[in-house]
């Protein structure tokens, strides 16, 4: 591996650990407080970029506005999502997780059937410019979703400490019951979770947009890494699932590029399976009583 | 009356947990429901506190009706309850602990006076720990936080599932101490103890609860004569 392909390999992993971290982060908050996956959250991320696609690509809106309005659309999805699928469930774990994986099916056939199934929807690039560092170009495009992740992520973990809404997130995760007993109304505590979620997929998946292969198929084949960060990180930790998604980001990066990316998911899985055997709970997940 | 409790049946899916259960409380009592494992105590607290809807009868506080309202909403209307086994949030610090307890109040100075003026009053070692996880406190600790958490809230109505559940006599005998005092400094409180010579000592109403039904009532005072009592509750 020559030193500028390592450097713009060692970019390209951050910039996957940010988008994982922003996609994961979203999924781990969400199963915390419902106790439920959401497997059609990587739609969310879906369609973030599909809404990059539609405004910026097709009816010309600056970039940022539509990045905007893709978070937007996240934060909706997951509102519609808690109100629709999971708040009728009332914590039924095997309902929720068919009802979502159906859900998979619906967002991918409205988007195919609105934009076209096939080849990946063209979306050009809002910034040729690229970074030099030590002779390696480093595309400014591919790495602008680090200060992102980095941001938002950053600003969730202050949220849940130190803001009365985070620190009830938290306590409806640890103990719902008791919280309800505290005045907190569960319902708007989940609804809160969701939105968080979407808009952070939705984040992700408007910056990742350009550089990505933007299909109906790009929530399911999003999900499996998030959920093997998820796992990996720790069931609800969102300190567990930023730092999981730098290892994921890293592994997959680098054996995509050496080798391909079947063995890169091949790998990633090893990865997961020797975590849990010695870390059952997952890398800061607690144990559940 | 603060809280009227008429009639009531509790169902867990078919099964009645309580039937027509009647009781009441007066401002500034404690009212004490004693009875042994599985007679119906806790589905009755958790009635009064919305955790579980009763399937007939009715359920007023202060005058309101309470029985068809969502546990959050009956704490904004003044009642808080100590759920049994304590139910602190495990990885949450003490404090935080404590300000969630405050979820509902706005005014920042008044909850830092309570905070001060009665929890830490009350149980001054939690304040020695306001930064410890609240998973990593002993048994009496967390019952004590968990009390303190309710009082966060400025309840008119306390409800205290089991407060003497699992501990020392010690703190047992400590934990009594701070019930006595709470209720002198005014607060209306519902114990309910498996611990029935505790109970009785503590409160000035008692109701008996037998499979689901009330048995006996009265001023806790008779109870504690009442050779029934003495003989099923009191060790003879």
């Amino acid at each position: 591996m020559s030193s500028q392909l390592f450097i713009q390999t060692v970019a390209n992993a951050i910039a996957a650990s940010g988008m994982l971290a922003l996609i994961a982060v979203g999924l781990t908050l969400a199963f915390g407080v419902m106790q439920m996956a959401n497997l059609a959250h990587g739609h969310f991320f879906m369609a973030g970029a599909y809404t990059v696609y539609a405004l910026y690509a097709l009816a010309g809106w600056p970039f940022w506005w539509a990045v905007a309005a893709a978070v937007a659309v996240g934060a909706l999805l997951g509102l519609i999502v808690e109100r629709g699928v999971f708040r009728p469930l009332q914590g039924d774990v095997v309902s929720g997780f068919i009802a979502t994986a159906g859900l998979m099916f619906v967002f991918e056939v409205l988007v195919g059937e609105i934009w076209g199934w096939g080849l990946s929807r063209p979306i050009p690039s809002p910034y040729m410019r690229a970074f030099r560092f030590m002779g390696a170009a480093v595309a400014f495009q591919r790495v602008l979703v680090i200060p992102f992740a980095v941001v938002s992520i950053g600003g969730l973990m202050v949220f849940m400490r130190r803001f009365r809404l985070g620190r009830a997130l938290r306590a409806v995760a640890q103990d719902p019951e008791a919280a309800a007993l505290q005045g907190i109304n569960i319902n708007r505590m989940t609804a809160l979770a969701l939105a968080i979620a979407g808009a952070y997929a939705g984040l992700a998946g408007g910056l990742m947009s350009t550089i990505y292969a933007v299909t109906p198929s790009l929530g399911g084949h999003i999900i499996l890494p998030a959920l093997i960060v998820v796992v990996v990180g720790g069931m609800g930790s969102i300190e567990g699932v930023t730092l999981a998604a730098l290892i994921f980001g890293f592994v997959m990066t680098f054996v995509t590029t050496l080798v391909d990316g079947v063995t890169a998911v091949m790998v990633s899985v090893t990865v997961m399976a020797l975590v849990l055997a010695i870390r059952p709970q997952g890398l800061m997940g607690r144990v559940v009583a | 009356m603060l809280l009227e409790v008429k009639d009531i049946t509790v169902h867990y899916f078919k099964v009645p947990a309580v039937r027509n259960i009647s009781m009441s409380v007066q401002e500034g009592d404690i009212v004490t429901l004693i009875g042994s494992n599985g007679a119906g105590k806790t589905t009755t607290l958790r009635a009064i506190s919305g955790l579980k809807h009763p399937s007939k009868g009715e359920i007023r506080f202060g005058g309101k009706r309470i029985d068809r309202l969502a546990p959050h909403r009956i704490n904004a209307l003044g009642l808080a309850m100590v759920p049994e086994g304590r139910r602190v949030f495990p990885q949450m610090t003490v404090l935080e602990n404590l300000l969630m307890g405050a979820f509902l109040r706005k005014d920042k100075n008044e909850i830092q006076k309570d905070l001060e003026n009665v929890v830490f009053k009350h149980f001054p070692r939690l304040k020695e720990r306001t930064k410890q996880m609240a998973g990593t406190l002993s048994g009496g600790e967390q019952q004590m936080l968990a009390m303190g958490r309710a009082l966060m809230s400025a309840p008119k109505l306390l409800l205290l599932d089991e407060p003497s559940l699992g501990l020392s006599p010690i703190m047992c005998g400590e934990i009594a101490a701070i019930i006595r005092d709470i209720h002198r400094e005014g607060e209306t409180v519902i114990l309910v103890e498996q611990n029935a010579r505790l109970a009785l000592a503590l409160a000035q109403h008692a109701y008996v609860i037998e499979t689901g039904n009330i048995v006996l009532s009265g001023p806790a005072r008779k109870l504690r004569e009442n050779d029934d009592v003495k003989k099923a509750y009191l060790g003879g």
